[in-house]
C-alpha cells in the first residue's frame, strides 16, 4: 500500500511539491501580517507555501481502530485541540495521524525530531540567494499558514528551548510568532498540532516539561489485543491469520520481559516486519530471528531467553 | 631467508638485550638453542616472530621471556604453535598489558607439555585470548595455575570454568582475583568436579528471562550444591522458590542449557497447571510416584497446547525404552515418556494401560480427582505384578523432572519414608540462607543489643512538629485540610564505620560507578551555538550575519560553535521508608531490607556526590496521622560526610508507612529549592498502610495525589519498588513509568546508583 507522507529530516524543505489537483477544503483567513500591520501577500514565497496538495494523501491509509481514538481524535480536532499520541514505539500512531489526516482531509506535515533540532528548522530562516536574502518556512510554519496537521514525532527529543515555539500555538492565542521576521502568524482556521510521546522514555532531564505536556489532549496507544493486532499483521504482511496469531503469541512474551531486561518488547512494526519475511518464504523462527530477536536486545542472556522463548512456540 | 639474513638480525636483538647485563652472556646459548630447535626452513618466520614481539612494546622481559619458552615449544609441538605463542602474546598483551604476556611465556612449555598437541595448544592460546578480552585481568592470575587447571579440565573445561567464574564474580575484581587465585572455595570445588559439567550460576540469569517471557513467571531460582556425596540431583519446588541443581553431573555444554532450561519450563508448568498440592491421604509411596508421573505428564500436556515447542524439548530427555529387567521405577519411566509421545510404542500393558486411562479425558479436562483415581489403579496393578519398588531409592526419571516435592501436601507425617526427601529440601533451605548469611554478616555488625539501644533512643527523641498536610480521601473525592502531623527528627548516631565498610564491601559498585560519572561528566557536550569564539563556525549565525549586513544592520559577530560540557542543574531528595516491615530479612541474604537501602544510599550518595549534584536523604515511617515521622539524615547544603553517614547508619526500623504526607514534606522541601530539574527518589518496600487506616486504597489514593501534587509544580517523582507485587498499587502511585520494580532486592545497592544516573542522563 501506499501512504504519503513526507517527513522533514534535512534542513532543506521540500519544495518540489508534486502537482496535484487541487483537494477540496476550507481556506480560512491565513492572512500575514507582521507587526506592523503590514501583509505581505504578494510574495512567491508565500504562495508557494500555502499549495500543500502535496502533502494531501490521496488514498486511504489502512488503519484497523482499537478503539474509540478515531471518534476522540475527531471530536478534538473540531475543537481544535492540540493531541499528543502517546505509546511505545511501532504501535501505530504515525500510521492513525496518516489516516485521520487522510479522513479529515488535510494536508498532513511529519516532522522527525531530534536533538540537534533548533527553533529555526521548525519555524524558518532567512536564507541568503544571489539577490539578496529570502525567508524560506519551516515545516510548522507552512503548517500554520495553509491550516494543515502538522505532526511532530518523538517530540521529546528535541531541546526544551526548541519545544518551546509551540507554546503560543497550544494555548487560545493559537499563534506562531516569527521572532526573525517580527512577524506573527495566527493560525489558519484547520490548522492542528500532533504530537507524540513514548512514555517509556525514562529520563527526567529529557521529559517533557509539564507545561508543554498540559496543553495537550492525550490518546494513548498501546500494543491493540491480541486477535485485532493477529489481523494488522495479517493485513500488513500478508500472511494468514494462523501465522499472524503465532507472532502476536510471541510477541507478547518478549513485552512481558519488559523491565526484566528489555527496555521495550517487540512492536507491532517488528511482526509485520518478521512476517513480510515470512510471506516470502523465511520460516517462523529464522523470521523472529532477524526481526524481533536481535534487533531488540544486544544482551546475550536475554537474547538466549527470547530465542527458546520462540522456539518453545514453534510447532515441534 | 637464510642464516645471512639471520646475522644481523640475531645481533640487533643483542644489541638490544646488553641492556640487561643479567642476560647478556646467555644469550647466545638461547640463540642457539633456538636454532637447533627451529628448522632451517622456518626460520625466517620464526625471526619475524622474534622481531613483532620486540617491536610490540611489550619489553624486553617479554622477548626475552619468548626466547627462552619458545624453542621447548617449537620442539615440542612445532614451528607453527611456537610462533602462534607470539602473535597470542602480542594480542593478549595488547588488551591485557605486557604483565599478561609475560605469564603467557611463561606457561607456554608447561601447557605445551600437558597438552601434548598442536591443535589443543592452539586452542589454548585461543581460549586465554578470549578470556583475556573477556576480563583482562584474569590471565596473569590464571596462568600462574595452569597446571593445575588444564591438569583438572582440559582447554574445554577451562574456558568454560573460566566463563563461569567471570560471570559468578560480576564486577566485583577482588572476587575475581580470589576466583583465579583458586583461594575461592567455589573454584577448587568446581575443578574436583571437573567443570565439563555446566554451572547453574552461569544460565540462571537467561533461564530467568525465559521463564518471565513464557509465563511472565518470577520465580527464586537458588542453585542447590551439596557435598560430592549427596548433590541434589533433581530441581525442587516449592511454592515460588526453586532449587536447582548446581551442575547436572556429567552433563554439559548445549545439552546443559537445555536442561535446565527444560528442568524449569517443568516447574513453571506445575506453578501454572498444579493448581492445590495433593494431599497425601493414604496413597502408598508407589501410588505417590504414578500420581505425580500422571501430573507431570498433564501439566506437561497442558503447557504444551500453549507451547508446541516444548514438546521436543522435554522429550530428548526420555530415553526409557522396554529393555532389560522390569522394574517400578523403570516402568514408572516409559509411561512418562508414552504420554508424552504419541508416536512411541511401547507395547508393555501396563504403560498401554496408562496411556488409555489418561487418555480417557482431554488433559484439561483431568483433575486432581481423576489423576489420583487413575494413579491408585496402576499403582494397584503394579503391586499385583510383583515389581519392585524402593522408595528411598526413587529417583524421579528423567533428568528433568522435579522431584515431585512441590505438589504434594504432606501434612505432618514426619515418619513416612517421603518426608525424607523433604527434609532434605529444607535442609538445602536452611544451608541456602546459612551461606547467604555468612556472607553478609558483615553488613549486619549490629548486635541486637546495640539495636534495642538504638530504638529506645528513637523512643525518647523528641521529634519536632514541622507541618501538617491534607491527606485525599478518595471515598469522599475530598481533602481532608491539615489532616496530619509531619514530626521532624534527627536520626540517632550510629556507628562511623558502617558507611566506609560499604564502600569497601562494595569496591567493584564503586569503582563502576566512579568510571560512569566521570563518563556522564565528559560524555556530555554540548553544542553551544553563537559563540564569540570556537572551533567551528555556526553556520547559521554566519548565514545570519550575512543576512543582517545585506539588510545593512551591523553583524553580529559570535559565529562560532563550542563544545561545552552541559551544566548539570538538578536537585534530587531521596525517601525512604523505613517502616517496620524493612526489618524483614531478605531471604537467603540475611540482610535486612533496611541494610539493602542503606547500601543502595550510600552507593547513591557517593554518586551524586561525584556528580556535584545537590541532594538530601530522608527517611519516613508513621504512628497514625498525628505522627508522621520525618528524619533529616542528611541535608542539600552539606556534604556526606561523617555525620551524615553516621546519621544513616543510625536509621532504625519501625512503625508504618503514611507514604503520601512523606511525599507532600519532601515535596515542600524540594519546592524550595533553586534547580531547574528536581527529582524525588522514593524507595519503598511495600504497599502503604497505617496504624488508624483500615481500607488499603485510601493511602494508595493519597499518595497518587501526593505524587500528582508534586507533578504540578514541576517535581519529579521516581519510586524504586521493593516488592517484587507491587506492580499495580506502584503504577497507581506513581504512573507505570515512574516505577522500577526491583525482582531481585539484593541487587538494590548496585542498581539505585546506576538507576539515577540513567534517570538524569
Ligand atoms: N491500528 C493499526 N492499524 C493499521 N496498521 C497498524 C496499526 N497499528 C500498527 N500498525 C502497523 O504498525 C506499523 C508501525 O506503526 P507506526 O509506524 O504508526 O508506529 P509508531 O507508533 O508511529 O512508532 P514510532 O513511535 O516508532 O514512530 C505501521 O506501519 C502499520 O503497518
Ligand atoms: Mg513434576
Amino acid at each position: 500500500m501506499n501512504v504519503r507522507s513526507r517527513a522533514f529530516r534535512t534542513r532543506r524543505l521540500p519544495l518540489t511539491a508534486e502537482p496535484r489537483p487541487p483537494a477540496p477544503r476550507t481556506r480560512g483567513a491565513g492572512g500575514l501580517f507582521d507587526l506592523t500591520g503590514h501583509t505581505h501577500a504578494g510574495r512567491a514565497q508565500d504562495s508557494l507555501a500555502m499549495d500543500l496538495s502535496g502533502y494531501l494523501i490521496e488514498q486511504e491509509p489502512y488503519y484497523r481502530p482499537v478503539g474509540d481514538e478515531i471518534a476522540l481524535f475527531e471530536a478534538a480536532y473540531a475543537a481544535r485541540m492540540p493531541m499528543m499520541l502517546k505509546g511505545p514505539t511501532g504501535c501505530g500512531k504515525t500510521r492513525f495521524v496518516e489516516y485521520m489526516a487522510w479522513r479529515l482531509r488535510r494536508p498532513l506535515i511529519t516532522v522527525a525530531c531530534h536533538e540537534d533540532m533548533t527553533a529555526s528548522d521548525l519555524v524558518g530562516r532567512f536564507l541568503l540567494d544571489a539577490n539578496g536574502t529570502v525567508w524560506h518556512d519551516g515545516p510548522l510554519t507552512l503548517a500554520v499558514r495553509a491550516g494543515a496537521i502538522c505532526y511532530l514525532d518523538e517530540i521529546v527529543e528535541a531541546r526544551q528551548d526548541t519545544t518551546v515555539v509551540i507554546h503560543p500555538l497550544t494555548d487560545d492565542r493559537r499563534v506562531l510568532p516569527l521572532e526573525k521576521r517580527g512577524e506573527i502568524i495566527p493560525a489558519h482556521p484547520d490548522f492542528e498540532l500532533v504530537i507524540s510521546y513514548n512514555p517509556g522514555y525514562q529520563s527526567v532531564l529529557k521529559d517533557l516539561k509539564e507545561s508543554t505536556k498540559q496543553r495537550f489532549g492525550a490518546i494513548e496507544f498501546t500494543y491493540p489485543a491480541a486477535s485485532v493486532e493477529a489481523e494488522i499483521v495479517a493485513h500488513e504482511a500478508g500472511i494468514d491469520r494462523t501465522e499472524a496469531e503465532r507472532l502476536v503469541a510471541i510477541a507478547e512474551r518478549s513485552r512481558r520481559l519488559r523491565g526484566h531486561g528489555l527496555d521495550e518488547g517487540a512492536s507491532t512494526r517488528t511482526l509485520i516486519y518478521a512476517g513480510r519475511l515470512i510471506a516470502r518464504g523465511v520460516g517462523l523462527e529464522a523470521a523472529c530471528q532477524v526481526a524481533l530477536v536481535l534487533p531488540i536486545t544486544d544482551d546475550p542472556d536475554i537474547r538466549d531467553a527470547l530465542t527458546a522463548a520462540v522456539a518453545a512456540s514453534v510447532p515441534g | 631467508m637464510s642464516e645471512h639474513a639471520a646475522a644481523p638480525f640475531r645481533d640487533s636483538l643483542a644489541g638490544l638485550l646488553t641492556e640487561q647485563p643479567a642476560l647478556g652472556a646467555s644469550f647466545d646459548l638461547l640463540w642457539r638453542q633456538a636454532e637447533r630447535a627451529v628448522p632451517a626452513g622456518a626460520r625466517a618466520s620464526w625471526i619475524g616472530a622474534c622481531r613483532d614481539i620486540a617491536q610490540a612494546g611489550l619489553g624486553t622481559a617479554c622477548l626475552i621471556a619468548y626466547l627462552r619458552q619458545a624453542p621447548g615449544c617449537a620442539s615440542l609441538l612445532g614451528v607453527g604453535p611456537a610462533i602462534a605463542l607470539a602473535n597470542a602474546a602480542i594480542r593478549i598483551g595488547a588488551v591485557a598489558g605486557s604483565g599478561a604476556a609475560l605469564a603467557l611465556m611463561a606457561a607456554s612449555a608447561k601447557a605445551a607439555r600437558l597438552l601434548g598437541s598442536a591443535e589443543a595448544f592452539l586452542d589454548w592460546l585461543g581460549a586465554i585470548e578470549r578470556i583475556a578480552t573477556l576480563a583482562p585481568d584474569v590471565p596473569t592470575v590464571l596462568l600462574d595455575h595452569t597446571e593445575t587447571v588444564l591438569g583438572h579440565l582440559g582447554v574445554r573445561g577451562l574456558e568454560t570454568w573460566a566463563t563461569s567464574g567471570i560471570r559468578a564474580a560480576g564486577a566485583d575484581a577482588e572476587k575475581r582475583r580470589r576466583f583465579f587465585a583458586l583461594i575461592d572455595p567455589s573454584a577448587r570445588s568446581w575443578l574436583g568436579r571437573g567443570v565439563e559439567d555446566l554451572h547453574f550460576n552461569a544460565v540462571e540469569r537467561r533461564m530467568q528471562a525465559y521463564l518471565a517471557a513464557l509465563w511472565d513467571c518470577h520465580p527464586t531460582l537458588r542453585a542447590a550444591s551439596g557435598s560430592a556425596l549427596d548433590l541434589p540431583r533433581r530441581t525442587s519446588f516449592d511454592g515460588a522458590l526453586i532449587f536447582v541443581p548446581e551442575t547436572y553431573r556429567g552433563v554439559g555444554g548445549e545439552r546443559a542449557v537445555a536442561l535446565f532450561r527444560a528442568a524449569l519450563a517443568h516447574i513453571a508448568a506445575h506453578m501454572r497447571f498444579t493448581r492445590a498440592r495433593f494431599p497425601l491421604g493414604t496413597l502408598k509411596p508407589l501410588q505417590v510416584a504414578i500420581v505425580s508421573a500422571l501430573e507431570d505428564a498433564r501439566v506437561e500436556r497442558l503447557a504444551i497446547a500453549e507451547f508446541p515447542g516444548l514438546r521436543p524439548l522435554w522429550l530428548q530427555f526420555h530415553s526409557a525404552a522396554p529393555l532389560g529387567a522390569v522394574t517400578a521405577p523403570g516402568l514408572i519411566a516409559r509411561l512418562s515418556r508414552a504420554l508424552l509421545d504419541e508416536t512411541c510404542h511401547d507395547g508393555h500393558v501396563w504403560v498401554e494401560k496408562g496411556r488409555s486411562l489418561f487418555a480417557e479425558r482431554a488433559p484439561g479436562d483431568h483433575d486432581a480427582a481423576s489423576i489420583r483415581r487413575i494413579g491408585s489403579l496402576l499403582g494397584n496393578d503394579l503391586g499385583q505384578m510383583r515389581v519392585q519398588f524402593n522408595p528411598r531409592a526413587y529417583v524421579v526419571e528423567p533428568l528433568y523432572r522435579d522431584d515431585n516435592r512441590g505438589i504434594w501436601d504432606f501434612g505432618d507425617a514426619s515418619g513416612s519414608p517421603e518426608s525424607a526427601p523433604m527434609q532434605e529440601a529444607v535442609r538445602i533451605e536452611a544451608e541456602e540462607r546459612g551461606d547467604g548469611h555468612a556472607e553478609t554478616s558483615t553488613a549486619e555488625p549490629e548486635p541486637e543489643a546495640g539495636r534495642a539501644r538504638a530504638l529506645a533512643a528513637v523512643e525518647q527523641e523528641a521529634g519536632v512538629e514541622v507541618a501538617r498536610y491534607p491527606e485525599w480521601d478518595y471515598f469522599i473525592s475530598r481533602e481532608r485540610p491539615d489532616w496530619a502531623t509531619v514530626l521532624e527528627y534527627e536520626p540517632p548516631l550510629g556507628r562511623a564505620d558502617l558507611v566506609p565498610q560499604i564502600y569497601v564491601r562494595h569496591r567493584g559498585v564503586v569503582d563502576r560507578l566512579s568510571a560512569l560519572i566521570r563518563a556522564a561528566k565528559v560524555s556530555r557536550p554540548e553544542r553551544l551555538r553563537r559563540q564569540p569564539e570556537g572551533d567551528r563556525l555556526d553556520l547559521e549565525a554566519c548565514i545570519a550575519a550575512a543576512v543582517g549586513r545585506r539588510h545593512g544592520e551591523a553583524p553580529d559577530p559570535r559565529v562560532y560553535i563550542t563544545i561545552a560540557r552541559r551544566g548539570r542543574d538538578l536537585t534530587t531528595l531521596l525517601l525512604l521508608d523505613i517502616s517496620q516491615s524493612t526489618a524483614d530479612r531478605m531471604h537467603g541474604v540475611g540482610a535486612t531490607v533496611l541494610d539493602l537501602e542503606r547500601e543502595a544510599t550510600a552507593l547513591l550518595a557517593h554518586a551524586m556526590e561525584g556528580l556535584g549534584d545537590p541532594f538530601a536523604i530522608r527517611a519516613f515511617c508513621s504512628n497514625g496521622r498525628d505522627e508522621v515521622r520525618y528524619y533529616r539524615v542528611k541535608d542539600f547544603d552539606l556534604p556526606f560526610g561523617s555525620r551524615a553517614q553516621r546519621h544513616l547508619a543510625g536509621l532504625v526500623p519501625g512503625f508504618s508507612t503514611r507514604l503520601g504526607i512523606a511525599i507532600r514534606h519532601a515535596g515542600h522541601e524540594l519546592a524550595a529549592r533553586r534547580s531547574h530539574r528536581k527529582l524525588l527518589l522514593v524507595v519503598t518496600d511495600g504497599e502503604p498502610s497505617d496504624i488508624d487506616i483500615a481500607d488499603r486504597r485510601y493511602l494508595v489514593e493519597d499518595a497518587r495525589k501526593a505524587v500528582l501534587g508534586l507533578a504540578h509544580a514541576g517535581i519529579d517523582t521516581f519510586c524504586v519498588g521493593l516488592d517484587a507485587g507491587g506492580d499495580s498499587y506502584l503504577a497507581r502511585m506513581f504512573g507505570r513509568r515512574n516505577v522500577l520494580q526491583m525482582d531481585r532486592i539484593e541487587r538494590l545497592p548496585e542498581r539505585l546508583p546506576t538507576l539515577y544516573l540513567k534517570l538524569t542522563a
